[in-house]
């Protein structure tokens, strides 16, 4: 334990790097410009920064990565309380109430609350960072053969159905990952299978590239093929930025709760920040002492949906750093760029590398004091480059992906690659597959092949070996829960929506 | 007048010129070295250390260019295809480099590269559990020969560590089976899981795993000639009556055929003073690292040596 708090301690010494602090304000600072252009999601912008990253030290690079996530899960926010837009998913929840704060001329009032919430939402989200992932990393070790094949089917099943709005074509998208993952050498045989005698692919679709072009590649596609609209121009507001003291005990409950739904929807692979502004909004408004504010602009409605999906950030990179499960697609981009600097998720993490995983958990930290900052002092200029034009971003966006994918091994047949999955990407987004559960087939594919051959392999064919222990069970038990949990989670999600269409409900698009 | 200065700054200059190309060659610009492996893995870490301290002795920066890909086919053939002009260099390992060049698809052979010098040996090892019933090799070969399912990890099919198991079975004369868990971490964990019996592995990679107060593992015995200086106590596989060779890993700087002698005495002068710095060495020994100091000449022996390897031994030790 004392082993514990002292890497911890050194962790937030290493994060205190002049260079590590400049990395965290400039990642910040773009998580949260990505964050409120209504179009860029922080998956993207996350995959986008990724080859940045390659040449910066493990930690380094990480806090970039995570900066970048946690600030577009703020920076959302800001457009859907002056344009009533959400930036990301994530902030859809926030658009109801922001907004109409913007309209009474309380805009500012409506940020300093969403980013309060989010600080105080990704802070708290912290301390079970610390506290479940090294236990849960001890479990890892028991973790043989067979548990990882199930664990594999776990994370393909509850994000095939908890992510799209159909689960067939949740589904869809999973095997399409799962296929596609077969692609390279044959883990068992060390042959090339489905390579077609391109070198390039012998060992396997480079994840990177396959993410850039699904994520940012895709989103270039989808943003050239609509007519170049103006932005509508945000709402110019004069009030004061910051609170009371009565507003923060107001506000105070609701982080709380917030915090906990979030975290807990964060663990869970599958849901993501999305579902967990909603259910915070809705947990607000079922305590709240004014619930006749809600839907008219009420600042705890805005703090009830920014700190659950900001305290999702920290709950949500649990299962991807010790079980190497992401559970939702920004942390699987984030697990790549894990794997790149030749890191593997997992109990190692807590003792090879605990140095550089305390110094990632302390840069975490850190990054919510950023976001605090950035968001507070800077709240008016974000919301001028909320309006960006996509004349402008397009190429832009076109530019990073190509040198991104290029950067990984300097290689151009990689950049092809991308170039495809930016079509696929694309063409999933017409047919409403989802790229999230095509990542995860891709990612997970792999882990669950090499479970389930060595497992038979291991007992001469005999299957039986995948229900030998406990923890078999009890993953079974989970792969079931994740094939009803969509059930679940759809009726919860249009309850919540119901109960919020008295307001004209923000338009939700697409992760 | 002018006349007179032009021949005064041609005497001045021809000496030099002259001098340059007389003497021994020396890079005037960055040199590209080529990883066959990605950053962070065994090979990089290795040769970012090499160049760390190369740099004081070869006089210019040496930029690492990892080319991942293919078990080390794509860097190698890169390497084989570049100019040779003393700027680009590479690190091959051994035997990898000579067991693809026999592919019959290979872009390089053995060929296709001008030995400067090696840099790292490791040898492979036996190892069990440390809570093993097996203490001796003898136990391991008895057990094994009564009974043919005990599973040794490898770090993939036909991979580095698989040979050495297989080297190891035939020698003394039993059936196990390989399972293969396409990498070392990997590989060890699943021995340290007690998901296989036994395992082959580089010391290197299980020496933190079985020293100490309270090791994980138990080294049974040495694929080489003699016993390694980090573990006197255990015997090497010609002494218990199997494997009499040396097998393990190579890791060797070469750089693309057709580069000019001198630019390869260069390079041997460089690395070598660079292999013999203190510091070079201390961090080499921080690392687990055996630092083994080949010239071009024993390096050339050596590539020849594991070329025969590869195609007479590789080949028939999978037949069944």
């Amino acid at each position: 334990m004392t082993d514990t708090i002292l890497l911890a301690a050194a962790g937030f010494l290493h994060a205190l790097h002049p260079l590590n602090l400049l990395a965290m304000l400039m990642a910040t600072i773009v998580g949260i410009v990505i964050g409120c252009l209504p179009g860029l999601s922080a998956a993207m912008g996350v995959a986008l920064l990724l080859p940045i990253t390659f040449g910066m030290d493990p930690a380094t690079g990480l806090i970039v990565l995570a900066g970048v996530y946690c600030g577009a899960i703020f920076g959302g926010s800001i457009s859907a309380i002056l344009v009533h837009t959400p930036g990301t998913p994530a902030s859809a929840a926030t658009a109801i109430d922001g907004y109409e704060l913007t309209l009474q001329g309380k805009a500012a009032k409506a940020l300093t609350v969403a980013c309060v919430a989010s600080f105080f939402g990704g802070l708290l989200s912290c301390i079970s960072l610390y506290c479940f992932s090294p236990l849960l990393a001890q479990l890892a070790m028991k973790f043989k053969s067979p548990e990882y094949f199930w664990l594999s089917l776990f994370g393909l099943t509850i994000i095939a159905g908890v992510s799209s709005k159909s689960m067939l074509k949740g589904l869809m998208s999973g095997v399409l990952g799962l296929l596609l993952s077969t692609v390279g050498m044959d883990p068992m045989e060390g042959v090339p299978r489905f390579t077609f005698d391109f070198s390039i692919l012998d060992s396997g679709i480079n994840t990177t590239c396959a993410l850039i072009g699904l994520f940012s590649m895709s989103q270039v596609l989808i943003l050239a093929e609509k007519a170049i609209v103006k932005r509508s121009r945000p709402v110019d507001f004069k009030d004061k930025i910051g609170l009371s003291r009565k507003e923060m005990k107001r506000l105070s409950p609701h982080i709380v709760r917030s915090w906990i739904i979030g975290n807990i929807v964060g663990i869970l692979p599958g849901a993501g920040a999305s579902i967990a502004c909603f259910m915070g909004y809705n947990e607000a408004k079922r305590f709240s002492k004014h619930k006749e504010e809600f839907g008219k602009g009420s600042i705890e409605g805005v703090a009830g949906s920014e700190a659950a999906n900001n305290a999702v950030t920290g709950g949500s990179l649990i299962p991807t750093l010790t079980l190497g499960i992401p559970g939702e697609s920004v942390t699987a981009v984030l697990m790549g760029g894990l794997i790149i600097q030749g890191l593997q998720p997992g109990p190692e993490l807590f003792t090879t590398y605990a140095g550089m995983t305390y110094t990632f958990f302390a840069g975490f930290v850190l990054i919510q004091f950023c976001m605090l900052a950035v968001g507070l002092f800077g709240a008016r200029g974000f919301a001028q480059i909320g309006r960006l034009s996509d004349a402008i971003l397009i190429p832009s966006i076109f530019i990073l992906c190509v040198v991104g994918s290029y950067a990984i091994h300097n290689n151009l047949e990689e950049v092809v690659i991308m170039l495809l999955f930016g079509l696929l990407g694309w063409l999933a987004h017409k047919f409403d597959l989802n790229t999230a559960a095509i990542v995860l087939g891709l990612i997970l594919g792999p882990i669950g092949e090499k479970g389930l051959r060595r497992s038979l392999l291991l007992n001469d064919g005999d299957p039986s070996i995948l229900f030998s222990t406990p923890l078999c069970w009890m993953l079974i038990g989970l792969c079931i829960f994740g094939l009803l949990s969509p059930l679940l989670m759809n009726r919860m999600e249009r309850r919540m929506r119901e109960v919020n269409t008295t307001t004209d409900e923000a338009p939700a698009k697409n992760a | 007048m002018k006349k007179l200065l032009f021949c005064a700054a041609l005497c001045l200059v021809v000496p030099f010129l002259f001098v340059t190309t007389v003497q021994a060659w020396s890079p005037e610009k960055d040199i590209s070295v080529i990883v066959a492996y990605k950053a962070g893995s065994g090979t990089d870490t290795g040769a970012r250390l090499l160049m760390q301290y190369a740099r004081k002795y070869v006089g210019q920066t040496l930029v690492i260019n990892n080319l991942p890909g293919g078990d080390g086919k794509i860097g190698w053939t890169e390497l084989a295809r570049s100019k040779p002009d003393g700027y680009t260099i590479g690190f091959i390992n051994l035997p990898s480099f000579t067991t693809l060049s026999l592919m019959p698809k290979s872009l390089f052979t053995v060929k296709s590269i001008e030995p400067i010098a090696n840099h790292l040996t490791e040898t492979c090892v036996v190892v069990v559990k440390a809570d093993s019933p097996w203490k001796t090799l003898q136990e391991l070969v008895d057990a094994c020969k009564a009974k043919s399912t005990y599973r040794c990890s490898t770090n993939g099919n036909k991979a580095s560590n698989h040979i050495a198991a297989q080297l190891f079975a035939r020698s003394a004369n039993f059936s196990y089976k390989a399972i293969p868990y396409g990498g070392t971490a990997d590989q060890l964990l699943a021995l340290r899981q007690g998901e296989v019996q036994f395992s082959c592995a580089k010391v290197a990679d299980i020496a933190k795993l079985a020293t100490g107060a309270a090791p994980e593992l138990r080294v049974l015995g040495v694929f080489a000639k003699n016993r390694l200086p980090e573990f006197p106590d255990v015997p090497t596989l010609g002494e218990a009556g199997y494997y009499k060779e040396w097998y393990g890993s190579a890791r060797a700087l070469v750089a693309p055929a057709g580069t000019p002698k001198e630019i390869i005495a260069f390079y041997e002068e460089a690395f070598k003073k660079a292999m013999e710095d203190p510091d070079c060495v201390a961090i080499h020994q921080k690392g687990n690292l055996n630092m083994d100091y080949m010239n071009s000449q024993a390096l050339a022996d050596l590539i020849q040596k594991q070329l025969l390897f590869s195609k007479d031994v590789e080949e028939s030790l999978f037949k069944k």
